[in-house]
């Protein structure tokens, strides 16, 4: 049997192969289809590959939804110094395991996109920056750029068009925050991962401060399709605002978790009941996290009429993210989830911020006597209060990642904490 | 003030004053230069902004979030507000972040009085914390070098790292582990020993987490006085704040000056300061072993010089300021002439500070070489200010020593003297000898200037009370001139430069009120200084 | 609670059991792909993509010599400074010594031409840097959101008691040190483990004891 993760309402472009070992190698990519789109990329010429990937409507899939085409066309014009195309495969957002699967099943699949993407943007220098934690999946990732090279999709005057386009598979040390793009410039420069201030954007000063464009792992896999196909055969799915398929990586209390590849758009409470094949048994829905631990958590009335474009979520009150759909049933201790969730943003925080650095830590220790029965009504406001304090007063967004959960549950599930606080029972314990 | 405006300038609306600053100009300094404080740690003029200490953001109408002033520049027609109710709810909030953690030790810290977190949570904190959870503890620890690291009280702004990165080059500090567990530290047991700047961590740590083991207990920042001046350490000219209690230097701060040190000092100036604080001073003037008033003192003197039938020779040292030099040069003048010698420490080599390319540990161990290269004295003596006075230990005419003490000759100096004259601050064997010893002030208790290696001259002011009887050497050699030449003698130091710069080319035409807080270069030195 | 848990089929990424998926663990992991790499690196491109946790290592190891010496050339010559070579470095000295001692620092710092004490901010900035020494093999236990609801914390309770070590310390034995994992994106696949370089997958407390004979058998 292939893949297992499948489902017929599944639209499978990105992951259209895997489970097919045979697609890793140069072979097998090409006889899917593989690599062919090269020629008609360098023929298309910069401009119009930046166009179409701007006409498909393409937004970035690393969390922010940034468009990809917009986001190339501030690299500048006139190459005067190196450009760098960075890949984004540090992937670490609780919820999110899609970058993994792109990369161990068809990693030839982001290679043909950064290539595309490498010279749309005149970079010949290319990084794959991969979570550190990846070994297994990297030594695939590793080998397909080698065989690539081999094959001469790499390196100097690609197919004989002139174009010099070198990838470099880079792996991280174990920071969350190296997912940020200008943390993970600075990590890549062989420094402490932490995010720097913008301005100067990366397509100004990114990676050794030259003009750089940070695009994840799943953003650049879509590429090769939407020069192959064009704009509007990419559009066919999705949404007018979201267009195009995405992998939803759904996490937690349902049935049959994993990957599955929709178009944007699609019902939340159809991903869950018949794509997931629906709650374990004999339980309810009680919220989910749309897009990752970042984002505030939806109550099972929220998710009714949600729909999981980047649009349609923020609609139900939260954001599409990554697309991790994290979904906890009744037996969920919501207490004991957010401040599990606290406890990695103070993990990760990478200490520059004052306010995500002291902020992220004092939460954790007030959700931790609240969820040990020792807390007090008034440290529920305290929480509003020092989360609102952590809201777009950092560098980065982590800070913001963690008033999301911690103010979202407060709102949504006050009664938990109340009784917690007042009993120190435990509400949605199933033991 | 919109007339102001040129191309290379930008107007725009600070808490609804219109301010013109230069482009590039950072929303901080220009607030500065309105004379808004904006509070900061991160900051430092001299240092890069990485904008994290969170503390600057100001409120900029029109964008989503608030702005590092410290980093962002101002625009045309920006609109911006440091006092605005977002801006300073930003602020309360950010400091009782920085107060979670804090020890609140400050009745033991020794930068308390100084100490910005103090100040700015008495200014803009929360009446009363609301932490209530244990609080993180990470201990003392010794960073070597005169440098003790308090970690309880940091407030991780990263100034030292980038100190010592960025300015010394010499990348000894780093913050280890991240998030809420980040702290500063050496690398293991290597620590800051012998990096000969690190000192200057300590003045720009804005709160007590670095401090220095020699000033450790010693006094209360409220209690110092404060007083600017020079440091005497070597010919470079650190511009200085001479901090004393009780009459006693207790430690020497770099005072801000971008055109000899920016902000900073050396090591060995920094800590070369016990001496100011000897006790073992001249106190009355003496004529031929007998306590006498100053009158008595100044006429029996002035009348034994012009009895004086032989030739006069003299010696200072490279520690005398310009005023005692230049009127020394202008009382043998009027004796008929004769040679000045001086003897200045000397070392191999500079200490540049990589960061601040003007500024160097210089080879000549004393202040004012420049100063005595430019009255003509001649250098005698070794490396080590010693010898090189054989000849005048044994000069049968007037000898007149000014200053230094000459500690490394015996009680016979001078024996053969026909009339010797001791002006010194300090008592020494060598004076035994002298019918005149005259008490004078040293550098810390009087007004003077000091000539440094690029030939700008420094005031100094007093900051320590001289004994009872000392006068500075200035005025009492400008006594003796005005005598001799029956002009009117100077009364203020001001008035002893303004003789002295009559007679000397170099430092022709400028006055103190030229010289300022910070010096001037004057005229091309006559010799530079290791010649 | 664990009755509601039941999981229809297991992850392919936990080798012992491939479940509905009909590949070879090889084919899955990718191992069949890879094949055997080569100490000097291989292809410059992938000089730094090699496990940094291994169960065979030596403390007193050489920084670097030989193959390693060749493939740390290689890595430099992918990017435009030396400094970026960092953390690639950090991880080879790693994968011989097993951890970072502060002269294991000091040498990469020297091969680098960077300070020692900058090493060692970057070196602690990361969490997958050993800074003291831990058992032949690391096991990190993802207790993060996706699967601390699907019974993470009893699958690390699981391997401590098993192990009958304490958190982030070493068994007697010197073969196992257990730690807490932050979300190691295998969500879906709860409860995600990773030992050493390999990932494993759909991790029930029942297969612990399964999983550690295989350990302890790898390694004779």
């Amino acid at each position: 049997m292939a893949y297992p993760y499948t489902h017929e309402k599944e639209v499978r472009i990105l992951s259209k192969h895997f489970g097919e070992p045979e697609a890793r190698t140069v072979e097998g990519w090409k006889a899917r289809g593989g690599y062919q789109t090269l020629t008609k990329a360098f023929e298309m010429g910069r401009d119009a590959i930046i166009n179409e990937v701007k006409a498909s409507g393409l937004r970035g899939r690393g969390g922010a939804g940034f468009p990809a085409g917009v986001k190339w066309s501030f690299m500048p014009k006139e190459k005067t110094r190196p450009h760098y195309l960075l890949c984004n495969a540090d992937e670490s957002e609780p919820g999110t395991f899609k970058d993994r699967e792109l990369l161990r099943w068809t990693p030839h699949q982001l290679i043909e996109g950064m290539i595309i993407s490498a010279y749309a943007i005149q970079a010949e220098e290319c990084y794959v920056y991969c979570r550190g934690e990846f070994f297994e999946t990297t030594a695939v990732l590793a080998k397909a750029v080698e065989d690539a090279y081999e094959a001469g999709y790499l390196g100097q005057n690609i197919l004989g068009s002139g174009v010099n386009v070198d990838i470099t598979v880079h792996c991280g040390g174990g920071a969350y925050i190296c997912g940020e793009e200008t943390a993970l410039m600075n990590s890549l420069e062989g420094r402490r991962g932490t995010p720097r201030v913008k301005p100067p954007f990366p397509a100004q000063a990114g990676y050794m401060m030259m003009p750089s464009t940070v695009n994840n792992v799943e953003t650049l896999s879509s590429v090769p399709f939407i020069i192959q196909e064009g704009a509007d055969a990419y559009r066919a799915n999705g949404t007018e605002e979201s267009p195009g398929t995405k992998l939803f990586c759904v996490s937690g209390h349902v049935r049959r978790p994993g990957n599955y590849e929709l178009p944007l758009g699609f019902p939340l409470m159809e991903l869950i009941e018949d794509v997931c094949g629906g709650m374990r048994e004999g339980r309810k829905l009680k919220g989910v996290i749309p897009g990752g631990s970042s984002v505030p958590i939806l109550n099972a009335e929220e998710c009714a009429d949600c729909e999981m474009s980047f649009e349609g979520v923020i609609e139900a009150g939260s954001q599409l993210g990554c697309a991790a759909v994290i979904v906890m049933d009744d037996s969920t201790d919501m207490v004991q989830a957010v401040r599990r969730m606290v406890d990695f943003y103070t993990h990760e925080s990478c200490g520059q911020c004052t306010p995500c650095r002291e902020g992220s830590s004092w939460t954790g220790k007030i959700l931790k006597r609240i969820e040990e029965g020792r807390g007090t009504e008034e440290d529920l406001d305290t929480l509003m209060e020092v989360t609102s304090q952590m809201e777009g007063t950092t560098i980065c967004v982590l800070s913001d990642s963690v008033a999301a959960p911690v103010q979202s549950s407060i709102l949504k599930y006050r009664e938990e904490y109340l009784a917690r606080i007042r009993t120190g029972e435990k509400v949605g314990a199933a033991s | 003030m919109s007339d102001q405006q040129t191309p290379n300038t930008v107007t725009f609306t600070l808490d609804g004053q219109e301010v013109t600053v230069p482009k590039g100009t950072t929303i901080l300094r220009a607030a500065e230069s309105i004379g808004i404080k904006i509070p900061h740690y991160c900051f430092h003029p001299g240092l890069s902004s990485p904008a994290m200490c969170r503390l600057c953001l100001v409120e900029v109408e029109g964008w989503p979030r608030m702005a590092p002033s410290c980093k962002e520049t101002a625009q045309d027609g920006m609109v911006v507000f440091t006092n605005s109710e977002l801006a300073q709810k930003q602020r309360t909030g950010v400091l009782e972040f920085y107060l979670v953690n804090h020890p609140l030790d400050c009745p033991i810290c020794d930068q308390s009085g100084e100490c910005d977190l103090q100040d700015y949570v008495f200014e803009e904190g929360r009446e009363h914390g609301r932490g209530r959870e244990p609080k993180r503890v990470l201990g003392r620890d010794d960073f070597g070098g005169d440098v003790l690291f308090n970690g309880d009280r940091c407030v991780m702004c990263t100034r030292c790292v980038r100190f010592m990165r960025e300015v010394a080059e010499d990348e000894r500090l780093c913050v280890v582990e991240r998030g809420n567990r980040a702290v500063i530290d050496t690398f293991f047991e290597e620590g800051l020993e012998g990096s000969p700047y690190a000192g200057n961590i300590i003045d720009i740590c804005p709160v007590g987490a670095l401090i220095s083991k020699d000033f450790l207990h010693k006094a209360r920042a409220w209690d110092l006085d404060r007083t600017p001046s020079v440091c005497p350490s070597c010919s470079q000219g650190c511009n200085i704040t001479l901090q004393v209690r009780d009459d006693l230097v207790q430690r020497l701060k770099p005072r801000e000056n971008l055109e000899v040190n920016g902000w900073w000092m050396c090591d060995f100036g920094r800590h070369n300061y016990e001496w100011m604080n000897r006790t073992d001073r001249t106190e009355v003037p003496m004529v031929r072993g007998q306590e006498v008033g100053w009158a008595d003192a100044l006429g029996d003197l002035l009348q034994a010089l012009k009895d004086a039938k032989e030739s006069v020779k003299a010696v200072t040292w490279a520690h005398a300021p310009n005023e005692e030099m230049g009127l020394l040069s202008g009382l043998l003048a009027e004796l008929g002439g004769g040679e000045v010698v001086y003897r200045s420490p000397r070392t191999e080599g500079e200490v540049p500070l990589p960061g601040f390319p003007l500024l160097a540990r210089r080879e000549d161990l004393a202040p004012n070489v420049n100063g005595a290269e430019i009255f003509g004295f001649r250098r005698v003596g070794d490396n080590n200010s010693q010898g090189g006075l054989d000849e005048l230990a044994g000069h049968d005419g007037v000898l007149i020593v000014v200053g230094d003490p000459i500690e490394d000759y015996g009680e016979d100096f001078g024996s053969k003297a026909e009339l010797y004259v001791y002006l010194g601050s300090y008592q020494s064997k060598t004076a035994s000898n002298a019918h005149f010893v005259l008490p004078i002030t040293t550098f810390a208790e009087q007004e003077g200037t000091y000539t440094n290696v690029q030939g700008r001259v420094q005031r100094f002011w007093p900051g320590v009370r001289s004994p009872a009887s000392a006068r500075p050497g200035w005025l009492i050699l400008g006594a003796l001139v005005a005598e001799l030449t029956g002009t009117e003698a100077p009364v203020s130091a001001d008035q002893a430069f303004a003789k002295i710069a009559e007679k000397t080319s170099e430092f022709g035409g400028i006055t103190y009120r030229d010289l300022g807080p910070r010096g001037a270069v004057a005229g091309k030195p006559a010799g530079v200084s290791g010649d | 609670m664990s009755e509601a848990r039941k999981i229809p089929f297991r992850n392919p990424g936990w080798a012992g059991n491939t479940g509905e998926f009909d590949l070879t663990e090889a084919q899955v992991r990718g191992d069949e792909y890879v094949g055997k790499r080569p100490p000097e690196g291989g292809h410059a491109s992938g000089a730094s993509t090699y496990p940094y946790m291994l169960a065979e290592r030596d403390p007193e190891a050489p920084i670097f010599d030989g193959p390693f010496k060749e493939r740390l050339e290689k890595i430099r010559s992918r990017y435009p400074d030396a400094r970026s070579a960092l953390l690639p470095a950090l991880g080879m000295a790693q994968e011989l010594r097993g951890y970072l001692s502060p002269e294991t620092m000091e040498q990469v710092a020297g091969l680098l031409d960077l300070s020692p004490a900058y090493v060692r901010g970057v070196a602690t900035f990361y969490t997958m840097y050993n800074k003291r020494p831990v058992g032949r093999f690391l096991i990190q236990v993802c207790t993060n959101i996706s699967c601390g609801i699907c019974g993470g914390d009893d699958v690390l309770q699981a391997f401590l008691n098993n192990t009958e070590t304490e958190l982030g310390e070493t068994s007697e034995d010197g073969n196992f040190t257990v730690i807490e994992a932050e979300c190691l994106a295998g969500c879906g696949f709860p409860t995600t483990v990773q030992i050493n370089s390999r990932y494993y997958e759909n991790v029930m407390p029942k297969d612990v004891p399964e999983i550690l004979e295989r350990l302890k058998a790898q390694g004779e």
